[in-house]
């Protein structure tokens, strides 16, 4: 037998991509089903446009979103939450720049009675005193535990320079803000961002109709009116910012990166290419070189992070303190030969094998596809997105991905921070 | 329900099959039955330097990743104190490239020294981000050996300080490889949209020729009985006093796993346990309260942890958590109590068993145990578990004199 030679490998022929069953209401909202599940679980996904960008004070969005089943005097938050438990259910509270909402768990049986649970507490919450109380205590005190971390410290100072302060993008809590927010405030965003806006609904489960008829009548219920906000005026900081100097740090957090754009741009998924190449996966030649091949950290990586407004491009790491300039120097050596050498025809189709297999992996059941289509639905793409990227990949050439190393990663439009 | 098939090489090597027609992928997994607890204590984090080792290259075959990326697929690997865990995912059809580094390695590894001088910084890196640089980073590093005083799980899986993955040798590693990584001593799973016949002729294929090594016997001292309270007090410069309460219980495969596991829900499991509404909601003397088992494969920990309020001092906390372990001990509890966990635990089990991942590492663990055949009874176990258990096991768990206590105050 010969073990030096590697087994014939092939690709994936297609990738098998679900959509779910879409059920439009009168009032417009949308409630997404993919009903072909194979067991008893359901996953119940309701957002509405109520994260932090919509916020006119900071940590209201959150704090309302914490606070969304926190009872009222009739009823308390920890009766809703037993009784949530007795049937077995589970939430889990959801909210990021763009989004926020809940995620109810449970098996079928019991699922008419968790959502009951759920659309009563939603419908009479009073936001009590002493329920704010509690969530600003464990806030603030988990604010402050974040706050001790370089990691945290440095990317906070990142999002303020990448976006720059008149942002809300660039804008972070600090700890005063914890003291000045009011329960009436959460009042208002609720009644703003939640009950008179638009719910979107994700399930995930093999329902019967008399549950998908509880869903649209509570659904039909809301009469949706516009929100609205604004983002405030990009600016990015470019180059070297000041070290955020941490007492008796161990480590340094690194991060380095620049404004990016969305995931319509033509340019999108020739970049999604480059990024894993030079810090997208375990085999990409950031963490070759500054974690395989000189053992400076335990993890390098890159992203495109793209929200509905906003999007850039990052590179982060956690290095000891006395291999940072090193490390900082290493990254850009690695920007600069994607710009100055061709990827190589191995490693270009290495990348492509390793991407078409990362596909199938996050296509893998219909919870794994439904968060592909709600990522199509927010971004307004064509359904067509992952059969598109999959070609896109496939043409992508080492000249192309040269090209945009140069017109996207130059050192003069990047910004470098550093913390500890 | 997990189905499996199961046969055995010449060389000792356990095989489990466990098939998904429904999905495009395929998981090659193997568990190497040795963890943390089999080391030198002169010696320790040396089980997880030894898995950063694995993908160093083999004899045949210089480097893991590139291969397998090749074909689509992806690998990790964990270390704990009992196990060795490398895990590997890619499309069903290219499920033979797995097979054949995993085996490689398995037959001897390239035993570099440049992958051993790396390995050493990249762990070493690793302690300081997860153990040193962050609040509470260190709390396990100085509790184990406060509850621990012979058993090897009185260190952490990382090692006992940076200076032991520092003196490593490559001695040690080639002896280290020798001892643990034999076919006898490793269970292979593979899972997936493949078949039988397939996974039998590949495993004959690759795994077949490795010799069978000496067997290793494991013989590591019992943790004698404890019977004095013990207390640790530590200062950091950390936001909030924190509080670290551990009970020693039975292991892994004990009844004390199952009724520990429910128990710990009820006292601090969930938004709507005992300790979160009395001490979070209620009284506010604490932001964070948390109660669980580690499910150790030999004398396993019951645990309750938090973070204290500013106002509150270590005396109020103890106090009134000994009064809700007084209460749960004296007091038999109502029966939707004990519905409402096992509830979630129905819930919770069929999420987990939607990943093949997580179905074909299970089978492992469970074949580890020895125990392969009860993987299907896990809710049966739960639902045979009364009030009078849980009570029965309050009384024998929770004593003062077995309590064994760290705080870390604020500097």
């Amino acid at each position: 037998m010969n073990r030096i030679v590697a087994p014939n490998y092939s690709q994936p022929e297609s990738l098998t991509i679900q959509f779910p069953q879409e059920i439009k209401l009168a009032n417009g909202v949308q409630l997404f089903w993919m009903k072909d599940v194979k067991d008893d679980s359901v996953k119940l996904d309701v957002e509405w446009c109520a994260g932090s960008k919509y916020q006119s004070k900071k940590l209201v969005a959150n704090f309302t979103n914490k606070l969304i089943l926190s009872g009222n005097d009739n009823q308390s938050g920890p009766v809703i939450a037993e009784k949530i438990d007795f049937f077995g259910g589970y939430f889990q509270h959801e909210i990021d720049r763009d989004h926020a909402g809940v995620v109810l768990y449970g098996l079928r049986d019991n699922m008419g009675e968790i959502f009951e649970i759920f659309t009563e507490a939603f419908a009479s919450v009073a936001f009590p005193k002493d329920q704010f109380e509690k969530e600003r205590s464990i806030a603030s005190m988990s604010f402050k535990i974040e706050s001790k971390k370089v990691k945290n410290l440095c990317q906070r100072r990142f999002n303020r320079a990448i976006f720059g302060e008149r942002s809300v993008y660039g804008q972070s809590a600090e700890e005063s803000d914890f003291e000045s927010i009011k329960s009436e405030d959460l009042r208002a965003f609720y009644e703003s961002n939640y009950t008179n806006a638009m719910p979107t609904i994700f399930m995930v489960g093999n329902v019967d109709e008399v549950f998908i008829e509880q869903l649209k009548t509570w659904a039909e219920s809301f009469q949706p009116k516009p929100v609205d906000y604004t983002t405030g005026e990009t600016q990015q900081e470019k180059g070297r910012i000041d070290n955020i100097a941490v007492e008796d740090a161990v480590q340094s957090a690194i991060r380095v990166g620049r404004l990016m754009f969305n995931k319509t741009h033509p340019d999108y998924f020739g970049f999604q290419l480059l990024n894993t190449i030079l810090g997208g996966y375990f085999g990409s030649r950031l963490m070759a070189n500054i974690r395989e091949d000189k053992g400076y950290t335990y993890g390098i990586g890159s992203d495109v992070s793209v929200m509905e407004d906003a999007a850039y491009f990052i590179i982060s790491t956690e290095v000891g303190i006395d291999v940072r300039e090193e490390t900082i120097r290493e990254i850009f050596n690695e920007i600069e030969r994607l710009q100055t050498e061709l990827v190589s025809d191995e490693e270009l189709l290495k990348v492509k094998n390793y991407l078409l297999g990362d596909f199938l992996r996050h296509a893998d059941g219909p919870i794994a596809m439904m968060e592909n289509f709600k990522n199509i639905h927010f971004n307004q793409l064509p359904r067509t997105y992952y059969t598109d990227f999959i070609h896109s990949i496939h043409e992508t050439t080492a000249e192309e991905l040269q090209g945009l190393a140069v017109k996207y990663l130059q050192r003069d439009d990047l910004t470098v921070v550093t913390a500890g | 329900m997990i189905n499996y098939e199961e046969f055995r090489l010449d060389n000792g090597l356990k095989v489990i099959f466990h098939q998904d027609k429904t999905t495009p992928l395929a998981v090659v997994n193997v568990l190497y039955d040795v963890g943390a607890r089999d080391e030198d204590e002169q010696r320790t984090g040396f089980a997880h330097l030894f898995e950063h080792l694995m993908f160093g290259g083999s004899k045949n075959i210089p480097n893991f990743d590139t291969p397998l990326q090749m074909a689509g697929g992806e690998c990790n690997a964990f270390t704990s104190n009992d196990i060795t865990n490398y895990y590997n995912t890619l499309p069903a059809q290219n499920i033979e490239t797995a097979f054949w580094l995993e085996s490689d390695r398995m037959l001897e590894l390239a035993f570099t020294p440049k992958s051993l001088e790396v390995q050493r910084g990249v762990v070493i890196e690793e302690f300081k981000q997860r153990y040193l640089n962050q609040p509470y980073g260190d709390v396990w590093l100085n509790f184990r050996p406060l509850i621990y005083k012979s058993h090897p799980y009185k260190w952490a899986t990382i090692g006992k300080e940076i200076e032991h993955i520092e003196k490593a040798t490559m001695d040690d590693v080639k002896r280290f490889f020798f001892k643990h990584y034999s076919p006898q001593n490793a269970i292979l799973v593979v899972g997936g949209n493949v078949e039988l016949n397939d996974v039998k002729a590949l495993a004959e294929k690759w795994f077949g020729p490795i010799p069978p090594r000496e067997k290793y016997v494991r013989n590591i001292p019992a943790e004698p009985l404890q019977t004095e309270a013990r207390e640790l007090i530590i200062e950091r410069d950390v936001p909030s006093d924190a509080f670290y309460m551990a009970f020693r219980m039975g292991n892994r495969t004990s009844d004390d796993h199952y009724i520990g596991d429910l128990c710990s829900d009820i006292i601090a499991g969930s938004k709507s346990s005992r300790l979160y509404n009395r001490l979070i909601v209620e009284e506010k003397k604490f932001t964070s309260i948390s109660s669980y088992i580690t499910g150790s494969l030999e004398d396993g920990l019951f645990l309750i942890s938090g973070h204290l309020n500013k106002e509150t001092t270590f005396e109020e906390a103890e106090a009134i958590i000994w009064e809700e372990l007084n209460q749960i001990k004296s007091e038999m509890m109502d029966p939707n109590e004990l519905t409402k966990v096992k509830n979630k635990h129905k819930t919770s089990k069929v999420f987990s068993e939607q990943s093949l991942l997580n179905r074909v590492m299970n089978i492992a663990f469970y074949e580890n145990m020895g125990q392969l055949d009860e993987i299907n009874n896990v809710l049966a176990h739960y639902d045979d578990i009364s009030a009078q258990d849980i009570q029965d096991f309050s009384q024998r768990i929770f004593a003062p004199n077995k309590q064994t206590v760290l705080k870390v105050k604020t500097k």
